[in-house]
C-alpha cells in the first residue's frame, strides 16, 4: 500500500505562515531577550533583573497586574449579576441585552477612550457640569491616572465577561434550588454553597480571559495617555516604535514578561479546574 | 420570587444603560456645535459632511477594507487547506494544528506585532515591507476563530459521511472535499470570517505598530482627528461604529438563516 504524499503539499501554505509569523518571531524574542544590550550575540540575565529593579519597570508591572487583577474582578462581579439576572428572567428584555451586550463589546480601544474623554477629561460635559454646580468629584474627576484606564477596562470587560458567563448558567437546575429550599436554606445559601460552586470553573476560566485580554490591551491606554503611563504594552512598545532610545534586547525581555504573565493565567485556571475534577 | 425577578430586571436595566451612556454621549457629542452645560445647544450636521467630502477619510476607510478582506481569503485558503490534510489524511496531526492556532491567544494585543516588528525590520525585501508584514500578522491574529470556525462546522455536517458518499460516486477526495464539503460549511464559516473582520477593522495597535504613519487605516485617521477636533473624532467613531455593527450583523443573520436551514432538514 504504497500512497502518493502530494496532499502533504496542502499543509505547506499553512505551516510556512506560522512558522514565518508565529514560532520564529516568539522564539526570536525569547533569544534575544537572553542577549546583552547592543550586542549581537551572548548571554545575560541583565534584561530580567533591570525589569524586576529598576522602579521603573517594577511600577509598569505592578500597575499592569493591578489593573488586569481588579478590571477583572469588577467585570466578573458585574458579569456574574447580569448573567443571573438573565438566568432569572425570561423575555424580550433579554434579548436586547444580549444584543446590547453583542454591539459594546465592539466599542474599545481608541473610541472608548477618547468616549470618556469627552465625558470626563478636561474639557469633558461631566466635568464641565461639575464645575458649573459645583459637584467638587465631577469636576476634578481623575480621568488622566490609573483610576481613569480602571474605570476604561472596566467599561471593556463587562460585555466580554457578561457574554461569556450567560451560557454558564444553563447548567443550574431548578430542581436544586428547590432541594435547596426544601432543606431550609435561603436564596444566599444557594448561590454561596451550591451555585458559585458548580458555576467556579466557568468563572475561572472567565477570569483568564478577562485577565489576558486586559494585560495586553494597548489602544485605550495609549489614546488616553500617550507613553505617559507606566504600563507594561506601554514601556513594551516604546522600546521598538517611537521618539525613545531603541532597546530591542530589553523590549524583548518585556515582551517574553508579559507572555510568561498570559501563559500563567492560563496555566492557574487550567489546574484548579483539573484539581476539582470537574 | 415576585421581587427577585424585579431584581433581576432591574439589574439588568442598570448594566444596559451603564453600557449605552458613553455610546450615547458619544453620538449626541457629534450632533451638536457646543455641550458644556446640562443639554446640549445648535444641532449640526457640520461634522459628518466634513468627513464624508474629506477624501483621506475615504481612502482610509478603503484602506482599512483592503486591509480586512485580504488577510481574511488568504487565512481562510490555507486554513482549509490544513483541514483537508488533517481531515482527510491525518487526524493525528490535528492536535499540532490547533495548537498552533492557539498560540496567537498567549501573544495578544501589542506582543506579536512587536515581535514581528523587532525580527523583521533589519531583514532584505519583500520581507520588511510593512504591508506584507501587516497582512501577516493579521492572518496569525486571526487564526484562531478562523480555525475554530472551520473546525466546528465539519464535525457540525458530518463532514466524513459527505466524503465517503461523495467518494463512492467516484470523486476524488480533493474534489470532495473543495466542491463538495467546502460548499456546505461556508455558510457557518462566515460567521467566524465576520468576526474576524470586526477585530481587524477595529484594530489600532497593530497597524500602529507594523505599518506606524506608512499605512493610514481608518482607526489612524480617527487617531489623527482625535488632536483636531472632538466633535469631529465623535462622527468618526460614530460612523466606524455603525459599519462594524453591519459586519455583525451580518454574521448574525447568516447564522439564524443557517440555524433555520438546518431546522427544516437542509444545509
Amino acid at each position: 500500500m504504497k500512497q502518493k504524499k502530494t496532499y502533504l503539499l496542502a499543509l505547506i501554505p499553512f505551516l510556512v505562515l506560522c512558522v514565518l509569523f508565529e514560532l520564529i518571531p516568539i522564539i526570536y524574542t525569547i533569544i534575544r531577550s537572553f542577549v546583552p544590550e547592543g550586542e549581537d550575540f551572548g548571554f545575560t540575565l541583565a534584561n530580567y533583573i533591570n525589569i524586576f529593579t529598576k522602579p521603573l519597570y517594577q511600577k509598569a508591572i505592578v500597575n499592569s497586574l493591578i489593573i488586569s487583577i481588579l478590571s477583572s474582578i469588577i467585570g466578573l462581579i458585574v458579569a456574574f449579576i447580569g448573567a443571573k439576572a438573565v438566568h432569572e428572567s425570561k423575555g424580550k428584555l433579554n434579548n436586547i441585552f444580549m444584543s446590547i451586550l453583542n454591539m459594546v463589546s465592539n466599542f474599545s480601544g481608541v473610541p472608548l477612550a477618547f468616549a470618556y474623554i469627552i465625558m470626563f477629561g478636561n474639557v469633558g460635559v461631566m466635568t464641565m457640569i461639575g464645575s458649573n454646580y459645583g459637584i467638587e468629584f465631577l469636576a476634578n474627576f481623575p480621568l488622566y491616572s490609573i483610576f481613569g484606564l480602571l474605570l476604561i477596562y472596566v467599561y471593556f470587560q463587562i460585555p466580554l465577561s457578561t457574554l461569556l458567563l450567560i451560557p454558564a448558567f444553563d447548567a443550574i437546575r431548578k430542581e436544586w434550588k428547590e432541594s435547596n429550599a426544601l432543606l431550609g436554606g435561603t436564596n444566599f445559601t444557594f448561590w454561596t454553597k451550591i451555585g458559585v460552586p458548580i458555576l467556579m470553573p466557568s468563572i475561572l476560566s472567565t477570569f483568564s480571559v478577562l485577565f489576558a485580554n486586559a494585560l495586553a490591551a494597548y489602544a485605550s491606554a495609549y489614546a488616553l495617555l500617550m507613553n505617559n503611563v507606566s504600563l507594561l504594552p506601554i514601556r513594551l512598545s516604546e522600546q521598538f516604535v517611537g521618539d525613545l532610545v531603541q532597546r530591542p534586547e530589553f523590549g524583548s525581555a518585556i515582551a517574553v514578561v508579559l507572555m510568561v504573565f498570559m501563559i500563567a493565567a492560563i496555566m492557574i485556571q487550567n489546574k484548579l479546574t483539573v484539581k476539582k475534577g470537574i | 420570587m415576585e421581587t427577585n425577578k424585579k431584581g433581576a430586571k432591574l439589574a439588568i436595566v442598570v448594566i444596559i444603560a451603564y453600557l449605552l451612556i458613553p455610546l450615547a454621549m458619544t453620538l449626541i457629542y457629534s450632533l451638536f456645535e457646543e455641550w458644556i452645560d446640562v443639554l446640549p445647544k445648535r444641532f449640526t450636521l457640520t461634522a459628518y459632511m466634513e468627513i464624508f467630502s474629506d477624501p483621506v477619510f475615504w481612502l482610509s476607510v478603503g484602506r482599512t477594507v483592503l486591509i480586512s478582506i485580504v488577510p481574511i481569503l488568504l487565512c481562510t485558503i490555507i486554513v482549509l487547506l490544513a483541514m483537508y490534510v488533517t481531515y482527510i489524511y491525518k487526524p493525528e496531526w490535528d492536535k499540532y494544528v490547533q495548537i498552533l492556532c492557539t498560540i496567537p491567544y498567549a501573544v495578544q494585543g501589542v506582543i506579536l506585532p512587536i515581535c514581528v516588528l523587532s525580527l523583521y525590520t533589519s531583514v532584505p525585501k519583500p520581507f520588511n515591507n510593512r504591508i506584507f508584514l501587516l497582512i501577516s500578522t493579521y492572518m496569525i491574529v486571526i487564526l484562531p476563530y478562523i480555525y475554530q470556525g472551520i473546525r466546528n462546522n465539519l464535525h457540525g455536517i458530518g463532514a466524513n459521511k459527505l466524503i465517503e458518499a461523495a467518494q463512492m460516486l467516484g470523486a476524488s477526495k480533493f474534489y470532495a472535499f473543495f466542491h463538495v464539503v467546502v460548499p456546505n460549511i461556508m455558510n457557518g464559516v462566515t460567521v467566524s470570517i465576520m468576526l474576524a473582520m470586526a477585530i481587524v477593522f477595529g484594530d489600532f495597535v497593530i497597524v500602529n505598530t507594523l505599518a506606524g504613519g506608512h499605512f493610514q487605516t481608518a482607526q489612524m485617521y480617527l487617531y489623527d482627528v482625535m488632536k483636531k477636533s472632538g466633535q469631529r473624532t465623535c462622527a468618526v467613531i460614530v460612523v466606524l461604529f455603525v459599519v462594524t455593527l453591519l459586519i455583525s450583523a451580518c454574521a448574525f443573520f447568516i447564522q439564524r438563516k443557517k440555524e433555520r436551514g438546518t431546522e427544516n432538514g437542509v444545509h
